[in-house]
C-alpha cells in the first residue's frame, strides 16, 4: 500500500479544517493490476480475432467494459467523503503521534487506506455511514505547534483496477513537546510555603466514600462533574527545574522534558523556570502538560 | 476472517468448471497447452498466494483461461461452464476488496450486477466494432488424438470386416422451412492418388485468405457441428458457400474449416443451388493416372470400353457390366487380395471396394476418376427444443466415385447402388441411413439427441453473428452511410457506460428495510439524532407530520417486532411485507 500511490507532483493544497472529496480533489490512474487487466483483454481480443470465437470476443469486451466501469466505481468509493480534523493530543517529538481524523459519509463505503504522507498506512476495511474516527500515526521531528504532512486517502475498491486518491492538508496543528532526552537540568529548591491544606494543586475524579470536604463544590455548581481536590503535602520536597547552565536551549528543553516526565511519574512536586516563564511547583497532569507546553513553545 | 475465506473459496470454486473444460480439450491443439498452463498457474498461485495483488492475479488468470477455453469450446455446456467460471472469478475479485461487506451470496449477486453493468458496453463493442479476419494462419493444427471416422487413406482391400461405429460424426441444422435431405451425399475427402491398392488423400496446404471474402445473403444457412476427426476437411453438400475467412474450399471440392480438426468444430455455411467451381475444374494428371500393371484383368476389361467415344458411354457400359455380374454387398467380405480378385473372383464387398474398383476401371478406360469418402444419408432427430436436425453417424460413412465427363464436369457415381439393385441382402445398409428411425431408442440416446438439439440451437444462435453477419447487419443499419458507424459506436458506448453505471448505482442502494425507512424519513425532513431509537424517531416524525401519525407508528411497530419478537421465518416475511407496504404508502403521501 505504501508504494501504490504516485508521489505527489504538485504542491500541497492550503490547510483546511475539512475537505469534501470530489472531482477537484480526487485523482485516479490505472493500478498495476489494471494494466495487466488491459493486457489480458488485449490478448483475448487477439485470440478472438485469430479463432473467430464470439465468446472470447465478448469476454474481452466485457473485461474492457469492466475496466471503464471500475474507473467510476473506484472514484465513487471516495467521492463525497468528508475529512475533518479532530482535536489531537500532544506528544513528544521523535515519538509516534496519533493524528485524529474524522471521516463523514452518508453511506457505507468499501475499503480504503489513509496515511500521513511518509508515514504508516492505516487500513479502513469499511467506512460505515455516519462519522468514523481514525488515528493516523506520524512522527514529528520538531517541537511546538506542528501541522502534520498532508493526509493521503486512497482506495482501489471494488475491483483493484484503478487507484483513486486524494490529498488533504489538515488545518489543526498538533502540540509537539520537546524530544525526551536524559541530561543535566538546573534545580533549585524554593522556600516551603506553609499554605498546606489551604491550597489545592490539582483535581482528580471523586472516589467512592470521599470526604465531602475534598470535593470541589464550586466547579460542580458550574455544571462540571464532581472532582476531588489534590493537596500538596507540606512536608514534600519541591524543586524548580531550569535549563542547565552551558547547555543550548534546545538540548536543555529536551533534558527538562525528560526530567518533567519522570518527576510526574514519581509523583514529585516540581516547578519550571525557563526564560520568562515561571510555573510554581505543583503536580498532576495539568501541571505536567503546562510545563511541557511551556517547553514546546518557548 | 470468514469473509476472507469466502473470497478465497469463490476463487477455488471457479477452478472446477475450468478444469472440466480443460479435460475436454485436445492435447494436440495449439491453444490447449497455454490453457492448461494458465489454469494450473491459477491453481498453484491460489495455493500459495498471501498478498491481495496475488489473489487478484488468480482471478485474472482464471478469466484469461476462460477466454482461451471459449476460443476452443463453443458448445452449450462449455458456454454455461465458461459463464459460471467468469461469474465466480469476478466474485473472487470483488471479495478481496469488499471483504467484510458482503456474504457469499452477496458476492455472487454483486458479480452478476457487475457483469450486467459491463454487458451493455461489451455488446456495443461486439456489435459495432468491425471484425477482423485472422491476422495470420498457421499449420499448427492438431495432428494427433484418438478419433474415429474417415481416414485419409482408403484401403478397403485390407479390411476383412467393416465395423459400424455408433459415434456421431456431425450434426446439421438447416434454416427454418428447409427440408432436411435424408439421402444426400455429404462429401469430406477426395482420394485421387492410387497405388494399385490404396486410394490416398493429399492434404492441401493451408490457404491464406480462405475462399475469398465471405458471401452474404446468397442463401439460407446451414449450421454444422462436426465432431473431432482425423482430417481438416469437414462434411458438406458440395455446393454451399463459405461464410467466414477460416473456411475454404479446395480445388478438389473439400471444405476445410480452421486448422484444428481434432476438436469439435462449429461453423455456418450458406446453401446455394449454383454449380460449384470445383465441379468444373479440369482433371489434373494424378486424376488421370492409369492403374499399375499389377491389375492385368482389370486393365483388360477396361480396354473393352476404351473404343467408346465419350466418357458417358464408357460409364454406361461399365455400369451394365457391373449390373450383369453377381456382385453382393457384404460387411464381412473377408480379405481381398487385390481389385482383380474383387472384380472377377470374390465379387463381394462394401462401398470402399465398389468405389475403388470403379474408379480404377474408369481410369484404365481413360476416364479421369477419383474416390470420394464422406457420409450418406443421416438420421433426422426431432428434439423437444425446436427444429429438427440431421445427425450423421460414423456408420453413415460411405465412399463413391467422381468421374470427369466432357461437358458435364465432375459427376458423382455411386457403384454400391448397382450392387443394391442386384437384390443383395446387405446392400440396404447403404441406403437405409435416411430411414434409420430406431424404434427402440435407449434413454441415454434420447437424452443425447435432446441435448444436441439444444446445442445446435445455441450454436446457430450464438455463432450466427460472425464477420459476414456483422457486415450485413451494419449494411442494413447504415446503408451507404457507413461513416456514421464511428459516431454511433461512440455515442452508444457512452450511453452503455451510463446505463451500466446506473445499474450498479441501483444495485448499491441499500436494501435493508431499516435503512430504506431512514432514507424515507430523511426525505421527510426527520434526521436521526445521536442515540435516538427508531420508535422514538418515528414518534418525532409523527409530531412533525401529524397527518402520517398512524403510518409512522405502524412502521415503528413492525420494526420493533422484527427486531425483538421471536418470529418464525413465515412471520418474519409477513412483517417485512407489511413494513414494505407501509413504506410505500408513506412514500406515496409525500
Amino acid at each position: 500500500m505504501l508504494h501504490r500511490t504516485a508521489k505527489p507532483f504538485f504542491k500541497p493544497s492550503r490547510p483546511c479544517a475539512e475537505l469534501k472529496l470530489g472531482h477537484r480533489s480526487l485523482y485516479i490512474i490505472p493500478s498495476r493490476f489494471g494494466v495487466l487487466w488491459i493486457a489480458a483483454a488485449g490478448l483475448l481480443l487477439l485470440v478472438a480475432i485469430q479463432t473467430g470465437s464470439n465468446s472470447t470476443l465478448l469476454l474481452a469486451f466485457v473485461m474492457l467494459g469492466l475496466m471503464v466501469l471500475a474507473m467510476f466505481l473506484t472514484h465513487d468509493t471516495l467521492q463525497g467523503l468528508t475529512l475533518r480534523c479532530a482535536q489531537p493530543s500532544p506528544t513528544f517529538a521523535g515519538e509516534p503521534a496519533d493524528y485524529p481524523v474524522q471521516l463523514e459519509s452518508s453511506s457505507a463505503r468499501p475499503r480504503c487506506s489513509l496515511r500521513v504522507q511518509g508515514h504508516v498506512v492505516v487500513e479502513c476495511d469499511r467506512i460505515a455511514a455516519g462519522t468514523t474516527t481514525l488515528s493516523l500515526p506520524w512522527i514529528a521531528e520538531n517541537r511546538g505547534w506542528q501541522l502534520p504532512p498532508p493526509v493521503l486517502i486512497e482506495t482501489i475498491a471494488p475491483l483493484g483496477l484503478f487507484i483513486c486518491w486524494g490529498r488533504w492538508q489538515p488545518q489543526q496543528p498538533q502540540l509537539i513537546w520537546p524530544r525526551r532526552r536524559p541530561g543535566p537540568v538546573g534545580e533549585t529548591h524554593p522556600p516551603r510555603s506553609r499554605d498546606g491544606l489551604e491550597e489545592w494543586q490539582d483535581l482528580r475524579p471523586v472516589r467512592e466514600g470521599e470526604r465531602p470536604a475534598l470535593v470541589d463544590w464550586a466547579s460542580a455548581a458550574r455544571g462540571r462533574p464532581l472532582q476531588a481536590k489534590v493537596f500538596n503535602d507540606p512536608e514534600e520536597p519541591e524543586v524548580i527545574l531550569a535549563p542547565a547552565s552551558g547547555v543550548a536551549l534546545e538540548a536543555a528543553g529536551e533534558h527538562l522534558a525528560d526530567r518533567i516526565w519522570r518527576l510526574h511519574h514519581s509523583g514529585a512536586c516540581y516547578g519550571l523556570q525557563i526564560r520568562t516563564i515561571t510555573l510554581a511547583p505543583s503536580k498532576g497532569v495539568r501541571h505536567r502538560d503546562a510545563c511541557l507546553e511551556a517547553l514546546a513553545t518557548v | 476472517m470468514s469473509h476472507q475465506r469466502h473470497a478465497s473459496s469463490l476463487a477455488w470454486w471457479a477452478l472446477p468448471p475450468l478444469l472440466l473444460q480443460c479435460i475436454a480439450l485436445n492435447w494436440s491443439a495449439p491453444l490447449t497447452w497455454p490453457t492448461w498452463v494458465l489454469v494450473l498457474c491459477a491453481l498453484f498461485k491460489l495455493l500459495e498466494c498471501r498478498r491481495p495483488f496475488e489473489r487478484r492475479l488468480v482471478a485474472l488468470l482464471q478469466l484469461l483461461s476462460t477466454g482461451l477455453l471459449a476460443a476452443q469450446l463453443q458448445g452449450l455446456l462449455a458456454s454455461v461452464l465458461q459463464l459460471v467460471a467468469v461469474l465466480l472469478a469476478l466474485a473472487g475479485l470483488l471479495g478481496h476488496e469488499l471483504a467484510g461487506a458482503l456474504t457469499f451470496r452477496g458476492f455472487l449477486q454483486r458479480s452478476l450486477q457487475l457483469l450486467a453493468a459491463a454487458l451493455p458496453l461489451a455488446l456495443v463493442l461486439f456489435l459495432f466494432v468491425p471484425r477482423l479476419p485472422p491476422l495470420w494462419t498457421t499449420e499448427l493444427g492438431p495432428a494427433r488424438g484418438a478419433v474415429s471416422g474417415l481416414s485419409p487413406d482408403l484401403d478397403p482391400l485390407s479390411i476383412a470386416e467393416l465395423t459400424l461405429v455408433e459415434g456421431s460424426a456431425a450434426r446439421v441444422l438447416l434454416a427454418e422451412g428447409q427440408t432436411l435431405p435424408m439421402d444426400a451425399y455429404w462429401r469430406v475427402l477426395v482420394h485421387e492418388q492410387f497405388d494399385g491398392r490404396r486410394w490416398q488423400h493429399r492434404d492441401p496446404p493451408v490457404s491464406r485468405g480462405g475462399s475469398g471474402p465471405p458471401r452474404v445473403g446468397e442463401g439460407t444457412s446451414q449450421w454444422w457441428v462436426v465432431e473431432p476427426s482425423a482430417t481438416r476437411a469437414v462434411p458438406w453438400d458440395g455446393s454451399a458457400l463459405t461464410t467466414s475467412p477460416d473456411q475454404w474450399i479446395t480445388p478438389e471440392g473439400e471444405l476445410l474449416v480452421g486448422v484444428a480438426s481434432r476438436q469439435r468444430r462449429s461453423f455456418r455455411l450458406q446453401s446455394t443451388q449454383r454449380v460449384a467451381d470445383w465441379q468444373q475444374r479440369p482433371p489434373v494428371s494424378s486424376e488421370r493416372q492409369s492403374p499399375p500393371d499389377s491389375l492385368p484383368r482389370l486393365k483388360a476389361l477396361a480396354r473393352q470400353f476404351r473404343p467408346l467415344p465419350t466418357g458417358r458411354e464408357r460409364l454406361e457400359a461399365v455400369e451394365s457390366w457391373f449390373r450383369g455380374q453377381p456382385f453382393r454387398y457384404s460387411l464381412q467380405p473377408g480379405a481381398v487380395a487385390d481389385l482383380d480378385a474383387f472384380l472377377f473372383d470374390q465379387q463381394e464387398g462394401f462401398c470402399g471396394h465398389y468405389a475403388s474398383a470403379l474408379a480404377a476401371l474408369m481410369r484404365a478406360a481413360d476416364v479421369p476418376a477419383r474416390v470420394v469418402s464422406g457420409y450418406q444419408g443421416g438420421h433426422v432427430v426431432q428434439p423437444l427444443s425446436g427444429n429438427p436436425y440431421l445427425e450423421l453417424r460414423q456408420r453413415d460413412a460411405h465412399a463413391w466415385v467422381e468421374l470427369w465427363l466432357e461437358g458435364e464436369g465432375w459427376q458423382r457415381v455411386d457403384p454400391t447402388l448397382w450392387a443394391t439393385t442386384t437384390g443383395l441382402p446387405a446392400a440396404a445398409v447403404v441406403a437405409e441411413s435416411g430411414q434409420r428411425q430406431e424404434e427402440n431408442v435407449p434413454w441415454w440416446r434420447w437424452l443425447q439427441w435432446q441435448w444436441w438439439g439444444l446445442d445446435l440451437a445455441w450454436t446457430s444462435w450464438w455463432l450466427s453473428f460472425d464477420q459476414a453477419s456483422q457486415q450485413a447487419w451494419l449494411q442494413m443499419l447504415f446503408g451507404a452511410q457507413l461513416r456514421w458507424l464511428g459516431v454511433t459506436a461512440v455515442v452508444s458506448g457512452f450511453v452503455a457506460v451510463a446505463g451500466g453505471w446506473l445499474v450498479l448505482r441501483m444495485g448499491i442502494r441499500p436494501r435493508s428495510s431499516l435503512v430504506q425507512s431512514l432514507r424515507l424519513l430523511t426525505r421527510l425532513g426527520v434526521v436521526p439524532l445521536q442515540g435516538e431509537s427508531f420508535p422514538r424517531l418515528c414518534r418525532r416524525a409523527a409530531r412533525m407530520h401529524p397527518d402520517r401519525t398512524t403510518l409512522l407508528e405502524a412502521m415503528a411497530d413492525q420494526q420493533q417486532l422484527l427486531a425483538h419478537a421471536p418470529l418464525t421465518p413465515t412471520q418474519r416475511r409477513h412483517h417485512l411485507r407489511q413494513w414494505r407496504k407501509i413504506r410505500s404508502r408513506l412514500g406515496r403521501r409525500r
